[in-house]
C-alpha cells in the first residue's frame, strides 16, 4: 500500500465503521450535479485567434447519517478545446499522487475534488478527508488564505473556490468559550501549487514569478521532489477565533511546505559548455498572522496581516548562482465595504508586501502595494448583478479590470458574462498577461 | 310585539351593546399603546421552523427557496439564523443576526456564501434593503409582525375587517425624513388585531408618498399557546412583484442548541 493512500483509507475506513456501526441510521440523501459551459475568446491582437471551450460536470452527493455524521463527495469532470489552457498544460508534479486530476485522452480530465466525513460532538467538530480550509478576509489576493495550495491554469481568474486545490486535512474545532474557538489542522497532503506550463495562455512571464536564464547556457529542470507522507514532513496550523465587543478576531499559525517551490540549482560544466540542472523543491516555513473585521453604521472594516519567516524570491542578478534568495515577508491587507447605496457594495482595499532581512536585490519589490476596489450591485430582486473589480500595483502601475454580468435567469439556470483587461508592464504581475485580454461567457445549469 | 320575538331582541341588542363597548374600549387606546400591546405579545423564548420563501415576478416567474430558521433569546439579546436548504444553486448559504437590546446599537450580521466558502460580516444599519431577493425588509424580517416604537408618530384612524377579523387602523408616520430614507418608506397603514393583538396588514408608502407595498399576516394560530402567523405576503406594487413566507413545522419547545448561532455553524450547516 502506498504511504500516500492513508488519508483515503482512513476516511473509508470511518465512513464503513459509520455504516456498520449498527442499529437504524436515517439517511437523508442528497445529490446535486452543477453543469458549466464556458467559452472564452482572446479579444487582443495578440490572442484574437485563441478560443477556449469548456464543459464541466460538478456532481456532488451529501450524506447526513442523522446521528451527526455527514459526508460529501464532490468530483469534477471536465472537457477542454484549448490545450493551452487546460488540465493537461498545468504542471503536475506538485500533486501527490492520489490528488492528481486523471486525464482522460487529450481533452478531458476527472477529478476527485473533495470527499470527507464530518461529525460534531457538543462543543467539539471533526471533519477528515479532501477539503478546502479557507482563512482570511481578503478579496482578490491571498495573504492568509494559503492552507490549500492553487492551480494558476488560469492564473487568478477561476473562482478560487475552483482554483484552490483541495488536500486532505485532519480539520478539528472547539468551543472554548461563548465567544471563542480554537481550530487545529494536522495536514499530511503536500501538494503544492500547480503552475502553468511554459506554453500554456497563462505561463508565467514576470520575473518576480520566473526566473531569468543566462544565454547560451544548457538547462536541464528535474521534477519537483515532494517530500514524502510522514509526520515530519506534515503542515500542521493552529487558529483562534473570538467574537469580542463586536470584533471578529482571529491570530493564525501554520507550520507549512511553501506551496511555490524555490528552484536550487547546481552548474556542471558538460564539454567545455556550461549547464545547469534545476531542482524545484519545497521550503519549509511558519506563517503568523491574524485578521479582524468589525462594522461601524454603512461601513464593513476587516483585515489581515500574515508574516512568514522563510519566503524565497528570485535574485535580480540572473548571474548569481543561486537563483533564489531567502528572506522575510510581511503581507498585510485593510478592506473597507461600503454599504450606503440600496443593494450595492463599494469595497476598497489596501494590500502590501514587505521584505526584510535579506542579502540581495530581488526581483520582487521590497515594498509591494496593490489597491483594488469593486463595485457591486443587485438588481431585479437579485436576478442581475453587476460586478466590476480593479486590481492596480502601485510599484510596476499594471492593472487587472474585471467586470462581469450575472443572470440568474431562474433557480437552476444561471448565465454569466466577464470581461478581463490586463494592462501594463509585463514584470508586473498582471501586466504580464497584457495580451491576454479576454471576453468569456458561461451558462451554468443546476440539477 | 309577541313575547317570544322580544326575548330574542333583547339579548341580541344587549350582546350588539357588548361588542360596541368591546370596540370603543380598543378605540380609547392611542396608536402607541396599541403597538405596546402588539410588541408585548408572548413569541416565546427559542423558535425552530421550516420557512419556504416564494417569489413572483410581474412575468409570473416563480423562484423558491427552502430553508431553516431558528430563534433564541440570550437574555434580552436575540439571535436569529437561517439556512438555505435549496435550491441547489444556493444551498447552504446562511444567514446570522444578532438583535440587541439596546437599540443604539447595530444589530452584527454574517452571511456565508458556499461559493466562496467564507463568512463575510455585513453591515446591518441598512435594514430599509430588501432581504436577499424578496420584498421584505431587513427590518421587516427582524420585527415580523411587530413595528418599531420609536421610528414612528402614531394615531388610530378607524377600523376595518381584514380576513375576517376585527382591525384597528393605525396610521404611522416616519418621525424624520432620514429614518425615512434609512427604511425606504414615510408613511404605513397598520391594521392590528384587537382580540388577539397581532398585525394582519400593513400598507406603506414610499418617501415620495406613492403606494409602495402591501403586507399581509395570514393563518395566524395558537400553536403551543403562542400566536403564531404562519404567512407573510407582500405585494410590491412599484415592481409587481410578490414575496410568500410560509412557515411550518412551528416548534417553540424544541432546545434550540447555542452553537446553532455560531460562525462555525453557518459553514458547516445543520
Amino acid at each position: 500500500m502506498r504511504a500516500n493512500s492513508l488519508p483515503l483509507l482512513s476516511t473509508s475506513c470511518l465512513l464503513v465503521s459509520v455504516l456498520l456501526s449498527g442499529g437504524a441510521v436515517a439517511l437523508e440523501v442528497n445529490s446535486s450535479v452543477a453543469l458549466k459551459v464556458k467559452i472564452a475568446e482572446g479579444i487582443t491582437s495578440k490572442n484574437s485567434g485563441n478560443k477556449k471551450f469548456e464543459f464541466s460536470a460538478k456532481p456532488e452527493i451529501n450524506l447526513n447519517f442523522g446521528n451527526g455524521i455527514k459526508f460529501t463527495t464532490i468530483v469534477k469532470i471536465t472537457n477542454e478545446t484549448n490545450q493551452q489552457i487546460s488540465h493537461k498544460n498545468v504542471s503536475r508534479d506538485g500533486y501527490v499522487s492520489i490528488n492528481k486530476p486523471v486525464l482522460v485522452g487529450d481533452n478531458s480530465s476527472i477529478e476527485l475534488r473533495e470527499l470527507y466525513i464530518e461529525k460534531s460532538i457538543g462543543d467539539h467538530y471533526l471533519k477528515l478527508g479532501k477539503q478546502q480550509v479557507v482563512w482570511g478576509k481578503a478579496d482578490g489576493l491571498k495573504i492568509l488564505d494559503i492552507v490549500n495550495p492553487q492551480s494558476f491554469k488560469e492564473f487568478i481568474l477561476e473562482p478560487f473556490i475552483d482554483s484552490r486545490i483541495p488536500i486532505w486535512i485532519i480539520k478539528y474545532e472547539a468551543s472554548i468559550s461563548d465567544n471563542s474557538d480554537i481550530q487545529i489542522l494536522w495536514i499530511p497532503d503536500n501538494t503544492s501549487h500547480a503552475l502553468p506550463a511554459n506554453d500554456a495562455t497563462f505561463a508565467f512571464q514576470s520575473n518576480r514569478l520566473v526566473p531569468d536564464t543566462p544565454e547560451g547556457v544548457q538547462i536541464a529542470i528535474q521534477p519537483l521532489a515532494t517530500p514524502c507522507l510522514s509526520i515530519k514532513n506534515s503542515d500542521v496550523s493552529l487558529r483562534w477565533s473570538a467574537f469580542i465587543n463586536g470584533w471578529d478576531l482571529t491570530l493564525n499559525y501554520l507550520y507549512h511546505y511553501d506551496d511555490q517551490a524555490v528552484l536550487s540549482t547546481q552548474q556542471l560544466i558538460i564539454e567545455n559548455r556550461i549547464a545547469l540542472t534545476i531542482q524545484p523543491e519545497l521550503k519549509r516555513s511558519h506563517l503568523l498572522g491574524g485578521s479582524f473585521s468589525n462594522t461601524f453604521d454603512d461601513i464593513t472594516l476587516r483585515g489581515e496581516l500574515g508574516y512568514s519567516t522563510d519566503k524565497y524570491f528570485i535574485g535580480a542578478d540572473p548571474r548569481n548562482s543561486d537563483i533564489y534568495v531567502k528572506g522575510q515577508e510581511v503581507s498585510y491587507v485593510l478592506g473597507v465595504d461600503w454599504y450606503g447605496l440600496s443593494d450595492s457594495l463599494l469595497s476598497l482595499q489596501f494590500f502590501q508586501g514587505r521584505i526584510f532581512d535579506i542579502s540581495t536585490v530581488v526581483s520582487k519589490p521590497k515594498v509591494d502595494t496593490t489597491l483594488t476596489l469593486l463595485a457591486q450591485t443587485k438588481l431585479w430582486n437579485d436576478t442581475l448583478h453587476l460586478e466590476t473589480l480593479l486590481l492596480k500595483n502601485m510599484h510596476h502601475h499594471d492593472s487587472l479590470l474585471r467586470t462581469k454580468i450575472v443572470y440568474d435567469f431562474n433557480d437552476q439556470t444561471k448565465i454569466s458574462l466577464y470581461l478581463d483587461r490586463f494592462s501594463g508592464n509585463k514584470n508586473g504581475l498582471f501586466g504580464q498577461f497584457d495580451s491576454n485580454d479576454r471576453i468569456m461567457f458561461s451558462y451554468e445549469y443546476f440539477l | 310585539m309577541k313575547l317570544h320575538t322580544l326575548s330574542i331582541k333583547v339579548p341580541l341588542l344587549m350582546a350588539i351593546g357588548f361588542s360596541i363597548a368591546g370596540t370603543a374600549y380598543s378605540n380609547t387606546l392611542t396608536g402607541d399603546e396599541i403597538v405596546l400591546k402588539v410588541n408585548q405579545r408572548d413569541e416565546g423564548k427559542t423558535l425552530s421552523r421550516n420557512l419556504t420563501m416564494q417569489m413572483i415576478d410581474r412575468a409570473g416567474k416563480k423562484r423558491v427557496r427552502e430553508t431553516r430558521s431558528l430563534r433564541k433569546y440570550f437574555g434580552d439579546e436575540k439571535r436569529t439564523v437561517i439556512y438555505y436548504k435549496s435550491p441547489k444553486n444556493i444551498k447552504d448559504t446562511a444567514f446570522l443576526t444578532l438583535d440587541y437590546a439596546d437599540k443604539t446599537v447595530d444589530d452584527d450580521q454574517w452571511l456565508y456564501l458556499p461559493a466562496m466558502r467564507k463568512v463575510r460580516r455585513i453591515s446591518a444599519s441598512d435594514r430599509g434593503d430588501y432581504f436577499l431577493g424578496t420584498d421584505f425588509t431587513y427590518e421587516e424580517i427582524k420585527l415580523e409582525s411587530r413595528v418599531s416604537i420609536t421610528d414612528y408618530e402614531r394615531k388610530v384612524i378607524g377600523e376595518d375587517m381584514v380576513d375576517g377579523f376585527h382591525c384597528i387602523i393605525v396610521e404611522a408616520k416616519v418621525v424624520t425624513p432620514e429614518i425615512a430614507n434609512e427604511l425606504g418608506h414615510s408613511r404605513r397603514e397598520d391594521c392590528f388585531d384587537d382580540n388577539i393583538w397581532i398585525m394582519r396588514k400593513s400598507v406603506l408608502w414610499d418617501e415620495k408618498g406613492q403606494l409602495l407595498k402591501t403586507i399581509h399576516f395570514r393563518d395566524i394560530e395558537k400553536i403551543q399557546n403562542i400566536w403564531s402567523v404562519q404567512s407573510m405576503v407582500v405585494d410590491n406594487h412599484k415592481t409587481k412583484h410578490q414575496s410568500t413566507f410560509s412557515f411550518s413545522n412551528i416548534d417553540y419547545l424544541q432546545p434550540v442548541k447555542d452553537e446553532m448561532f455560531s460562525k462555525n455553524t453557518l459553514k458547516r450547516g445543520l
